[in-house]
């Protein structure tokens, strides 16, 4: 049985700069990503397919920085992590699907853009461990 | 729409959504408990603990993404209606 963990302070300190200096590597990577994908998009395939892209990619970004916030707010304003986020990519995704101009796919994927960063950060510091 | 389509349609949403939450939901609670208990414990490796949780949540919540998306395709956009 583990005892229950105790309130942590509410005021953050100096520990915490690390999370807001991932927080911001994350968030340009993520916008460096968006910007090379959706200008080859615009040139391989139309600027209405590289538009659909960069909605879901904005989406993601938005919906990165809630996580983020929440992770931040966990045992100190919030107890549990909550699931509003989620609720951003139904409503994307739905109207996606009933409005003609937009496209689910490059949405979806536009909003995978953030994890693609995720992936390019956990290698960074995999391979380059003394950098992070 | 069919009939047999649009009820297997709804069928396989409800499956989509509540089988895929199942895992990545156990998992979201495991690492936010974890990680609060280690963040109680040592107070100074705050930063990087919650780091670490952010990007583990990054990757679990998409499975429970992969789900949702599948499910609104079913639901608003089916290819076999």
């Amino acid at each position: 049985m583990t005892s229950q963990p105790a309130a942590l302070p509410s005021e953050p300190d100096s520990s915490m700069q690390e999370y807001y200096q991932l927080q911001e590597e994350l968030l340009k990577v993520t916008l460096i990503l968006t910007g090379v994908v959706f200008v080859s998009v615009w040139i391989f395939y139309s600027l209405n397919v590289a538009l659909n892209y960069l909605l879901g990619a904005c989406t993601g970004v938005v919906y990165l920085r809630m996580l983020a916030r929440n992770v931040a707010q966990l045992g100190r304003e919030r107890k549990k992590l909550g699931s509003a986020r989620l609720a951003l990519i139904i409503g994307v995704i739905i109207a996606a699907s009933r409005l003609d101009q937009l496209q689910i796919m490059p949405i979806f994927l536009g909003f995978l853009t953030f994890k693609a960063a995720v992936i390019f950060y956990m290698l960074r510091t995999t391979i380059l461990p003394s950098s992070d | 729409m069919n009939p047999t389509v649009a009820a297997a349609s709804v069928l396989a949403a409800a499956l989509a959504v509540g089988l895929g939450a199942i895992g990545p939901g156990i998992g979201q609670g495991n690492a936010a408990g974890q990680a609060v208990e280690g963040i109680a414990r040592q107070p100074e490796a705050e930063g990087k603990i919650r780091g670490t949780l952010l990007l583990s949540l990054a990757f679990m919540e998409a499975l429970t993404i992969y789900g949702l998306v599948v499910a609104l395709v079913l639901l608003f956009a089916n290819p076999f209606a």
